[in-house]
C-alpha cells in the first residue's frame, strides 16, 4: 500500500516538471518570438536575452534615465518606506481608537468614510500642487495610501472582539486601558498585520504612479522615461524589478507576521 | 431594543452631520481667513465649480463626456477581465494540470503592479482606447483570477463527495457545485478588481489620454487649477463609491445563500 | 449468490473488509478485517467508542474511499466508487448551501435527467415526509440543526438509493432535538422502508432504533460483538428490557482513551 504515497509523489514530480516546461515554453516563445522571428520591433517587445543584457548594463550605467538601477531602487525605496512607516504609525493607532471609544468613532469615522472613496491616485496632482515634486509630495501620496488600509483593518481587528473575552477581563477586575492592550489589540492583530500587508502593497503600487508623474529618480521614472525613449528593454527590467522588490516585502511581512501573531489567524 | 437602536441610530447620524460640518466650516474658515486660501479654494468655490463643469466643457467634453469615457473604459476592460480571470481561475482550482501549466506564468507576472504595466503597453498600443482597455483588463485580471482559484479550491470536499453520492457527473458537479460554490470567493475578487479597475483607468488617463475623469485632475494640476482639481477628485469619489455600491448590490442577491441569518 | 431471496437476501456484504492509511510513511489501521452482512430492509447500527474507524467504515461502503483488503458488496454488485444506489446522511448535514430545500431534496433526481415535474413532486412527498412543508424556499443557513438534517433526510431518501448510510447524523444536534430526530427518523423508517446502516456512539439512540446492534472495538475497528434487538417499536427509553440490554452493551464496550 506504500503503492499509493509513491503515486502520490510521482504525481508531485510529474506537475512539478510540467511547471518547469511551462515556464521554459513561455520564454522560448517569447525568444522566438522576438529573436527569431521579429513577430514586434525590438523597441516594442525585446527579447528575454535583451532584457537581461539590459539588466546587466543597467546595474553599472546611468544613461539613459540619469541612474543605475540600484540608484533608482534606493530612490524608490526612500520615498516608500518614508510615506509607509508614517501611514502605519498613525494609521494604526487611529484605526483602534476609532474602534475602541465610541465619541471618536462616531466623530471621525464618518469624515473617514467621506475621504476614503477617492483612490488614492487621484491624490497625486493635488499633493504636487501643494508640496512641489520633492520628497514631500511623494511622501504624501504613499502615507494616504498606506494610512487608509491600515485605519480600515486595525478599526475592524478591534470590533471583531468579543464581548465574551472583554466579560472575562472585566471580571478579573481590568481596567478599559488593560482591557485594550491585553484583549482588543492581542485580537486585532492578525487584522493589523493583514492591513499593513495591503497599505505595503498599495504604497508600493502608488509609488509607481507618482513616480511616473512627477519625479527625477525612482524606479517609476526610469519606467516612464524609458518609454518616451522607446527602451521596452529597460522598461522591462524596471517592470520586474518593481515586481520581485514588491514580492520580497510582502514575504518579509509574512515573516514577520507569523513571528508576532500568537495562537494563530483564526479563532 | 428597539427603542434603544433607534437612539442610536439617531446619535450616529447627529454626529455624522456634526463632524462633517466642522469639516467644511474649518475648511471655509482657513481658505477664508488663513494664508492657504492664496493656494487652495473654499468649498464653496469647489461646489460652484461642479455644478459649472456640469455644463461647461473642460478641455473637449463636459463632465459628463469624461464621465462617459472613463466608465466605458473600465466597463470594456473590466468585463473582458472579469469573464477571462474567471475561466482561467476555475480551471486552475479544479485541474492540476492547468494549475501546473498557468501558475508559473501567473505568479512571474502577478507581482507588478498594474501602473507599472502602463509605459510598456503605451509602447506597444499607442494612445487610442485600446492602451487603456489593456491595462484596465490587467488591474482587473489578477484578482479575478487568483479569488476564482482559490474558491474553487475551497469548495467543501464532503459537498463533492455528497453530489457524487446522489449520482451527479462530473460535468454537473462542476456546474452545480464547484461553481456556486465558489461564488461568493469570485464575487470578493471581482469587487477588489472593480476598484482597481477604476484607480486604473485613472492611472492610464493621467499618464496618456485628452479626456476622463482621470485626465480632469491632471488637467487641474497643469494649469495649477485647484478647484478643478478638487472637483475632479470628488466625481471621481463618488463614482467609485457607485461602483462599489453596485458590486454590493449584486453580490446580496446573488450570494444570499452565504450570509449567516438572513 | 442466490437471486432474488427477497427477505433473507443479504444486500450488503463485507468480506474481510480492512483499511489502512498513509501518512508521512507511517501506516495506520483504521479498520482490521471486518465482514458483515445485512439483510433488505434491515436497521442495522454500528456502535461503537469515540475515534473507532466508524465514519471509514460508512465510506468503505459508500465507494468514497477504497478498501485496502476485502471486498465490498451492495445488491450483488461490488463497489467501486460512489453511486446513486447507496444513499448517505453525514453528520455535517454536507447540504449544498447555495440550493434552496427543494433544491437539495431535488438535487439527485436532477442530476439523472428525471423530468422536472416527476422530480417535483417526489422532493414535495418527501419534503412532507420529514415535516418541512413550508420550508422549500428556504436557504440552508436559515434552518437549525435538526431541519437542515431532515432535509438530508428528505434527500437521500429522494434519490430512492437501495441501501441508506447514516455517519452520526444526530451527533452535532442537542439532547432534545436528538430524542425527537430518533423518533422522527424511526417513523420515517417505517413508512418508507429501506435497509439502513447506521452509526453512532449513543447508546439509547442505537438501542431505540436497531434491529440489529453491531458492536466495535476500539481502532483498528473489528466486530466485537453482535445484539438482536427485538423489543417492540416503537421503543421506550425506561423500558426495564431496554436498560437491560443498555447495560449488557455498555459493559462489553471498551473505554475511549
Amino acid at each position: 500500500m506504500t503503492e499509493l504515497e509513491k503515486k502520490k509523489q510521482k504525481d508531485k514530480r510529474k506537475f512539478a516538471l510540467i511547471s518547469v516546461c511551462s515556464l521554459c515554453i513561455f520564454f522560448t516563445v517569447w525568444y522566438i518570438a522576438t529573436a527569431v522571428m521579429h513577430l514586434m520591433p525590438d523597441y516594442c517587445l525585446p527579447s528575454p536575452v535583451q532584457v537581461l543584457e539590459a539588466f546587466i548594463y543597467k546595474l553599472g550605467n546611468k544613461a539613459p534615465d540619469g541612474g543605475t538601477l540600484f540608484q533608482h531602487i534606493v530612490a524608490s525605496l526612500k520615498v516608500a518606506l518614508s510615506g509607509y512607516v508614517l501611514g502605519a504609525v498613525i494609521g494604526i493607532p487611529l484605526g483602534i481608537c476609532m474602534a475602541w471609544f465610541r465619541r471618536i468613532d462616531l466623530f471621525v469615522t464618518p469624515l473617514f468614510d467621506l475621504v476614503r472613496p477617492v483612490p488614492t491616485i487621484a491624490w497625486i496632482p493635488l499633493m504636487i500642487l501643494w508640496f512641489g515634486i520633492g520628497l514631500g509630495a511623494k511622501a504624501a501620496i504613499i502615507f494616504v495610501s498606506a494610512f487608509i488600509p491600515c485605519v480600515i483593518n486595525s478599526y475592524a481587528g478591534i470590533k471583531q472582539t468579543k464581548p465574551v473575552h472583554l466579560w472575562v477581563a472585566q471580571t478579573f477586575g481590568a481596567s478599559r486601558t488593560k482591557m485594550l492592550f491585553t484583549v482588543a489589540i492581542p485580537t486585532a492583530m492578525p487584522l493589523i498585520f493583514t492591513g499593513l500587508r495591503i497599505s505595503l502593497q498599495a504604497a508600493w503600487t502608488t509609488l509607481c504612479a507618482a513616480e511616473m508623474l512627477a519625479a527625477n529618480k525612482g524606479l517609476g521614472y526610469m519606467i516612464q522615461l524609458n518609454r518616451s525613449l522607446a527602451r521596452a528593454d529597460l522598461i522591462i527590467v524596471g517592470m520586474l524589478t518593481i515586481g520581485f522588490i514588491g514580492t520580497i516585502f510582502s514575504a518579509g511581512l509574512g515573516k514577520l507576521e507569523s513571528k508576532m501573531v500568537k495562537g494563530g489567524k483564526k479563532g | 431594543m428597539k427603542k434603544h437602536f433607534v437612539g442610536e441610530k439617531a446619535e450616529k447620524t447627529v454626529y455624522a452631520i456634526l463632524a462633517i460640518a466642522t469639516f467644511f466650516l474649518a475648511w471655509a474658515f482657513i481658505t477664508t481667513f488663513t494664508a492657504a486660501g492664496e493656494t487652495t479654494p473654499g468649498p464653496v468655490e469647489v461646489l460652484k465649480l461642479l455644478v459649472d463643469s456640469f455644463f461647461e466643457p473642460i478641455g473637449r467634453f463636459t463632465l459628463y463626456g469624461h464621465l462617459y469615457y472613463s466608465i466605458r473604459r473600465v466597463l470594456v476592460g473590466y468585463v473582458v477581465a472579469a469573464v477571462l480571470g474567471i475561466i482561467v481561475g476555475i480551471a486552475m482550482g479544479t485541474s492540476r494540470y492547468a494549475e501546473a501549466i498557468i501558475k508559473p506564468i501567473f505568479e512571474l507576472i502577478r507581482p507588478i503592479p498594474p501602473i507599472a504595466w502602463i509605459p510598456l503597453v503605451i509602447l506597444w498600443f499607442g494612445v487610442g482606447e485600446l492602451p487603456k482597455y489593456a491595462i484596465i483588463f490587467i488591474g482587473s485580471f489578477t484578482n479575478v483570477t487568483l479569488n476564482a482559484y482559490t474558491g474553487a479550491q475551497r469548495v467543501d470536499p464532503t459537498l463533492i463527495g455528497c453530489a457524487k453520492m446522489l449520482g451527479t457527473s462530473d460535468r454537473d458537479i462542476f456546474l452545480r457545485v464547484v461553481l456556486p460554490s465558489s461564488l461568493p470567493q469570485i464575487f470578493a475578487g471581482m469587487q477588489v478588481a472593480l476598484s482597481t479597475a477604476w484607480m486604473a483607468v485613472l492611472a492610464a488617463e493621467m499618464i496618456g489620454a485628452q479626456e476622463g475623469c482621470g485626465w480632469i485632475i491632471l488637467r487641474g494640476s497643469d494649469t495649477t487649477n485647484i478647484p478643478l482639481v478638487l472637483v475632479g477628485m470628488v466625481v471621481i469619489g463618488v463614482v467609485g463609491l457607485l461602483l462599489a455600491t453596485i458590486m454590493r448590490m449584486a453580490e446580496r442577491r446573488l450570494c444570499s445563500w452565504n450570509r449567516m441569518d438572513v | 449468490m442466490e437471486q432474488n431471496g427477497r427477505i433473507d437476501h443479504s444486500i450488503i456484504s463485507l468480506e474481510h473488509v480492512s483499511k489502512r492509511f498513509e501518512s508521512a510513511g507511517r501506516v495506520k489501521e483504521v479498520v482490521n478485517d471486518v465482514s458483515l452482512e445485512v439483510k433488505e430492509n434491515e436497521f442495522v447500527v454500528l456502535f461503537g467508542p469515540g475515534q473507532c474507524g466508524k465514519t471509514t467504515m460508512i465510506n468503505l461502503i459508500a465507494g468514497l474511499e477504497p478498501a485496502s483488503g476485502g471486498t465490498v458488496t451492495v445488491d450483488g454488485k461490488k463497489v467501486e466508487g460512489p453511486g446513486a444506489d447507496r444513499g448517505v446522511v453525514y453528520q455535517t448535514t454536507a447540504l449544498f448551501p447555495f440550493c434552496t430545500v427543494m433544491g437539495n431534496v431535488e438535487f439527485g433526481p436532477k442530476s439523472r435527467g428525471i423530468d422536472k415535474k416527476t422530480r417535483r413532486e417526489r422532493a414535495q412527498y418527501f419534503i412532507n415526509l420529514v415535516g418541512l412543508e413550508g420550508f422549500e424556499k428556504s436557504y440552508p443557513n436559515q434552518l437549525s440543526g435538526g431541519m437542515r438534517q431532515r432535509v438530508g433526510i428528505a434527500r437521500a431518501y429522494c434519490n430512492d438509493p437501495k441501501v441508506m448510510l447514516m455517519d452520526e447524523p444526530f451527533g452535532h444536534l442537542d439532547a432534545q432535538t436528538r430524542y425527537m430526530m430518533e423518533e422522527e427518523l424511526e417513523k420515517i423508517w417505517q413508512k418508507e422502508k429501506r435497509t439502513v446502516v447506521f452509526v453512532t456512539n449513543n447508546i439509547e439512540e442505537a438501542i431505540y432504533l436497531a434491529d440489529r446492534i453491531i458492536l466495535l472495538t476500539n481502532c483498528p475497528t473489528s466486530i466485537k460483538e453482535e445484539y438482536i434487538v427485538d423489543l417492540p417499536r416503537p421503543r421506550s427509553y425506561v423500558d426495564p428490557e431496554f436498560l437491560k440490554l443498555r447495560k449488557t452493551i455498555l459493559d462489553n464496550t471498551e473505554e475511549t482513551l
